[in-house]
């Protein structure tokens, strides 16, 4: 009876402690000899976050939060416990945040190169416990549900008080006016309907002499479809080249023969000086002539001297009469 | 008035007189080693793997409770897997212990008590005293090691057959499955969730063993004597265990 007693007992016993062990053991998510390897991250505060907290890397749980403790230099050290198969790279940063609306909190590990931490006051926590030195990484804490919801009540105080400003704004005078206001806006809109509606005949009237319009243009575009057709026709025959070509050889002998005209033009001009400076001498000869100057002028006008010139004439004449018939008179020849 | 009064203050004094020759006995007791060493394992079989079934029908349907009432109170905003966070916490921290030393303030306490009891009244204490035998070391020091032992087993054993009968209604029973009733209780899980329970049972099962022992050896008068301390030893027992669910809670929580 005894003996049995006692296997009874350390049976019972035995499978206790294994339950409880393996329970512990499973809901603490430890695994038996594999120690994780542990990370300090260094927080100005740590919020919500305790020992026993979950570790997670891009959203999958790698860890635990080991150890929370004051730190020099008022900071806060959260040791990590993270599993030894996770390899994390770069240059972590640790963002400790609600896990939920419930509040459970957790360390998130991220890049501090990450494009993801916009939220400058993160950035600048990040910053500072960097600064720190390298022996942890630099931690920063976002705020809790709390924190939000009284930013929320805040806020919510601000649009009460807004209410009642306005409330008081819009007292039963001002209401009197914004009824009256109303009442004419909505006469003037009446109006307004009343013009639209009109404008609206206009427009379908507008609207009917554009669409005839469009039919006279659609009929237009039928004859001249057919009249491009035609030329199609006349196209593919070789006419309109032949055409092109005779036109292109008349542009060519306009061409040559502007040019010609523009040699004669440019002639003409120069002759038209020559006969301006013609006209100016004559211009000339004839006011001397009026004048009575001159050789020519006063033969015209003196009869002395045309008497005189009459005489050397005849003498001239004489003279060379003489000459034919005595030409040994007037010239000697001789040899030696 | 005030003789009532003064007879009252003198009763009180004389049980917690009483109480403290008791205690102080006891701790005597625990010098005699080689006595209490060969009785208490047969002490832990009958306080301990004896209790275990009555136990273990108690917790498994405390867990179906606990499933469906925290099913039945997280609704709306709260996600359902919560019901594992009740579950794991409820009977972990408190359910599994204090409803597992109820049962076995009755069971336990009023055994011992009508045990010794009887025995007192039937003058075999007398006995072990004429034979110079300490009783403390063959009747209580036994019994309370005993309890003190096996009770976190009991507990554990119930707290764990609690959980699986609330994680199986759960999947059965509600809209959730496996992985989110043990995500909501690995969420909360701390070391002490199980230490606490432990170590409060330990405590259960010591003062349940201890107001049994006392109870039964002031047995006086006849049958009638043991039943009122049997009664008294549930009672007391139970109330005892309330109070230092309360005291641990104060202090440790």
């Amino acid at each position: 009876m005894k003996r049995r007693d006692e296997l009874l007992v350390g049976f019972t016993i035995l499978f206790a402690m294994a339950v409880v062990l393996g329970g512990a053991l499973w809901l603490s998510e430890r695994q038996l000899g594999q120690s994780g390897r542990e990370y300090v991250a260094r927080f100005n505060t740590v919020g919500g976050l305790s020992a026993g907290s979950p570790v997670v890397l891009r959203g999958v749980q790698v860890g635990r939060v080991q150890e929370i403790r004051l730190a020099e230099g008022n900071w806060v050290e959260a040791v990590l416990s993270v599993y030894p198969d996770v390899v994390i790279q770069g240059s972590p940063a640790v963002i400790a945040a609600s896990a939920s609306l419930f509040g459970e909190w957790q360390a998130s590990i991220v890049s501090r190169d990450s494009p993801d931490i916009s939220d400058p006051n993160v950035l600048r926590d990040l910053e500072l416990a960097a600064a720190q030195g390298d022996d942890a990484w630099p931690g920063a804490t976002l705020p809790d549900i709390g924190q939000l919801t009284a930013q929320a009540g805040r806020i919510a105080s601000d649009i009460g008080a807004f209410s009642n400003r306005i409330q008081t704004a819009f007292n039963d005078e001002a209401v009197v006016h914004l009824q009256s206001s109303i009442r004419d806006f909505g006469q003037v809109a009446e109006r307004i309907n009343k013009f639209a509606d009109q404008q609206t005949s206009i427009l379908g009237d507008v609207a009917d002499n554009v669409r005839v319009t469009s039919n006279v243009v659609t009929s237009t575009a039928e004859v001249l479809q057919r009249i491009m057709s035609r030329l199609d026709t006349a196209t593919a025959e070789g006419e309109l080249d032949s055409i092109v070509g005779n036109a292109s050889q008349i542009s060519a002998d306009l061409r040559l023969a502007m040019a010609e005209f523009r040699d004669f033009v440019a002639m003409v001009n120069e002759n038209a000086a020559s006969f301006d400076r013609i006209i100016a001498g004559v211009d000339t000869v004839f006011s001397r002539l009026t004048e009575g100057t001159g050789t020519v002028a006063r033969l015209v006008s003196d009869s002395t001297l045309y008497v005189e010139m009459s005489l050397a004439i005849q003498e001239l004449r004489a003279l060379l009469a003489d000459i034919k018939e005595n030409p040994r008179k007037y010239f000697k020849f001789s040899v030696f | 008035m005030y003789k009532a009064l003064s007879l009252t203050v003198a009763n009180w004094l004389s049980t917690l007189g009483s109480v403290g020759h008791f205690l102080s006995d006891v701790a005597r007791s625990l010098r005699d080693v080689r006595i209490w060493t060969g009785l208490t394992v047969e002490q832990m079989r009958r306080i301990g793997v004896d209790s275990v079934p009555i136990a273990l029908f108690i917790s498994a349907f405390t867990g179906i409770v606990l499933s469906m009432q925290a099913s039945y109170t997280l609704t709306g905003a709260v996600p359902l897997y919560f019901v594992g966070t009740a579950v794991g916490k409820g009977l972990l921290l408190e359910l599994g212990p204090v409803l597992t030393g109820l049962v076995l303030a009755g069971r336990v306490g009023a055994n011992i008590a009508a045990e010794l009891g009887t025995m007192k009244v039937t003058e075999q204490v007398d006995a072990l005293e004429t034979l110079a035998y300490d009783p403390h070391s063959y009747l209580v020091v036994p019994r309370v090691i005993a309890a003190s032992v096996m009770f976190p087993i009991v507990v554990a054993m119930a707290s764990a057959l609690g959980i699986v009968t609330g994680w199986l209604t759960a999947v059965n029973m509600l809209e959730l499955s496996t992985f989110e009733f043990f995500k909501g209780i690995k969420m909360f899980y701390q070391d002490k969730d199980i230490w606490y329970g432990l170590v409060k049972s330990i405590s259960f099962g010591f003062v349940i063993a201890l107001v049994g022992c006392g109870m039964g050896l002031s047995v006086r008068g006849g049958a009638e004597g043991v039943g009122r301390a049997t009664t008294k030893a549930v009672v007391y027992g139970s109330a005892m265990i309330l109070v230092l669910d309360a005291v641990w809670a104060v202090t440790v929580l």
